[in-house]
């Protein structure tokens, strides 16, 4: 039997890319189709073939928690990527790999 | 007039700026948080955002400790982007060194005809299956173009010492080109030890050779696992340990053991073995998938779950003996402990980024194909030549690691820029295992979520976290497993 769920994600608050990688990361369970409706994002959930409804919902509870876990980490990412590319410059720049 | 000022007046009044970090759930009511360097902090799910939204009050407990492990800095510290910087440096400084281990399969004849068997042994008749003189010279010219100032060469098999001869021949002219070289030369046998004899040991002692070899648990789960004519494997490995420790020295003789479904039920009885034999540690490894491990569908015999249940019990087990006084390690762990409790990297192929295949690690077969790993070759006995680099006699040192082959499989496994790796907070600790992912999957990087390799080690990373977290004397004997001298 196959078991589907919708869920709603405002475009204010949720990144189109950050709904992406809670998907990927739901892979093994469900999969996802996302859509927009110029408001929201419309993220239709559906079980895997041969998944138990329990695993199912699990799965979606695990969702939720992760697109709000990827929202956080791009929030991160994207304050922090000048520093870290500084930090990287710093970390490679006389390897003595490359003759100068 | 004191001639110091008030605390007060050193109280940073602006707030702090972040720091790149990453995190993952630890469990529902925590979050893992991990540095660029892979130094980690585990904190309650609610601090999180008050960290990244810089909620946090300064006076929190928890500030020190973000900013010594450089997590947070304050406006305009230099001091926490400089160890960052020296700190990923360090980590990776074994790449500027490439490749170390070459490993010299001398011949695939086996006298043993275990049914998991990941390279394919053939009868002990068979000399096709041995390495000539030719592909010897050629290997060993080049392993020493590698620029790593420490090479080791490894004889694998089959059972290397039914083809002695090819190991004494190679380590002799190894030796000899090296007192030119003079690397910091090692040469380590992985042999069965069934037939081990004085010969074999003078020349070993002469060369100070190591001995890598093979331990299931007690005989008869050795034995069952490991089966030769006579049904005396077991024997033989107690007998050829004896000799190889009086004749080389106590650990100059370290062995391997291979889980099978036979041993889920046993993990303390085999613990127990390796105890009774005198071994200081051991390495709770899982069945590859290659070679007859697949044909025999060995591999396919038990799941992660099983075996993540097998090596928790291990471990748990092994923490016990430590806490009683018996120092005992758990070698994979400890490579993870390593990673995750210092800056080193300890070099174990299967958990490097980018994956240890060809830089760390490059194989010499019998029949002159050059593969990119051990479980590369073993790969191409089933078949499947999508990592063998070119022939040692046909192609030259640039063409093998320059081959597409090589590049593509590290270029495009590389963890920081796969998708869910390049997120996760236990990135720093994990490989990139292209070999392994295309020997299940037929793709390099696999979708995650599906792949026992990543279900397998996120787990065992968490587990170590939560025990470390859990327990101050853990955390303490874990300490020691990552700093062994």
């Amino acid at each position: 039997m196959d078991f589907s769920h919708k869920l709603l994600f405002d475009e204010r608050l949720y990144d189109a890319q950050v709904l992406q990688k809670a998907a990927y990361r739901s892979i093994n369970v469900l999969t996802v189709d996302i859509t927009s409706d110029g408001k929201q994002f419309v993220c239709a959930l559906s079980s895997n073939i041969g998944m138990d409804e329990q695993s199912f919902l699990s799965a979606v509870q695990e969702f939720k928690k992760d697109a709000l876990d990827y929202q956080l980490r791009h929030r991160l990412a994207v304050e922090t990527q000048p520093i870290k590319n500084l930090i990287l410059g710093l970390a490679f720049s006389k390897t003595g790999l490359i003759s100068e | 007039m004191s001639k110091f000022q008030k605390l007060e007046f050193y109280a940073q009044q602006r707030p702090y700026e972040l720091l790149p970090f990453k995190f993952d759930r630890l469990n529902d009511n925590e979050y893992v948080i991990t540095n660029m360097a892979g130094e980690f902090h585990v904190i309650p799910v609610p601090m999180l955002e008050s960290i990244i939204s810089k909620t946090l009050p300064l006076t929190s407990e928890l500030i020190p400790t973000l900013r010594s492990k450089q997590f947070i800095r304050f406006t305009n510290e230099q001091a926490p982007l400089q160890l960052l910087a020296l700190k990923i440096r360090t980590r990776l400084s074994r790449l500027a060194e490439f490749t170390n281990l070459h490993i010299f399969v001398v011949t695939l004849r086996c006298d043993h005809s275990c049914p998991y068997c990941q390279v394919s042994r053939q009868s002990e008749s068979k000399g096709e299956f041995d390495m000539t003189t030719e592909m010897a010279d050629k290997s060993l010219d080049f392993v020493f173009m590698s620029p790593n100032p420490a090479i080791k060469i490894e004889f694998q098999g089959g059972e290397p010492l039914l083809n002695f001869e090819m190991v004494r021949y190679v380590v002799l002219k190894a030796k000899k080109r090296n007192v030119k070289e003079g690397r910091d030369l090692q040469f380590v046998i992985a042999t069965t030890l069934s037939l081990l004899n004085d010969d074999v040991l003078d020349f070993c002692k002469q060369h100070n050779i190591v001995l890598s070899s093979s331990l299931d648990g007690p005989m008869d789960l050795h034995n069952a696992n490991r089966p030769r004519p006579g049904r005396d494997s077991h024997q033989r490995f107690e007998e050829g340990l004896k000799k190889a420790r009086a004749a080389l020295g106590y650990d100059q003789v370290s062995a391997l053991m291979t889980t099978t479904d036979k041993s889920l039920p046993r993990a303390r009885d085999i613990i127990d073995e390796y105890l009774r034999l005198g071994f200081d540690g051991i390495f709770l490894r899982t069945l590859s998938p290659y070679g007859f491990a697949i044909k025999t569908k060995k591999f396919m015999s038990y799941d992660t779950e099983r075996w993540l249940e097998f090596y928790k019990e291990g471990l748990e087990y092994i923490i016990d003996l430590n806490k009683s006084g018996i120092r005992f390690v758990e070698q994979y762990s400890s490579l993870v402990l390593t990673k995750m409790l210092t800056s080193e990297d300890p070099g174990f192929v299967d958990l490097m980024n980018p994956a240890g295949a060809g830089i760390a690690a490059i194989v010499f077969n019998y029949d002159g194909s050059v593969y990119a790993s051990d479980e590369s070759r073993m790969l191409a006995e089933m078949g499947d030549q999508t990592f063998r680099l070119g022939n040692i006699l046909e192609h030259s040192y640039e063409e093998i690691i320059l081959s597409d082959q090589l590049l593509d499989a590290l270029e495009n496994s590389f963890t920081l820029s796969a998708p869910m790796c390049s997120d996760c907070a236990f990135e720093p600790y994990c490989g990139a295992e292209p070999v392994y992912h295309h020997a299940i999957y037929k793709d390099v990087v696999a979708r995650k979520p599906e792949s026992s390799f990543c279900k397998r080690n996120m787990a065992i990373f968490k587990h170590l976290i939560e025990l470390m977290e859990s327990d101050e004397q853990i955390k303490r004997i874990f300490m020691g497993w990552a700093n062994r001298c």
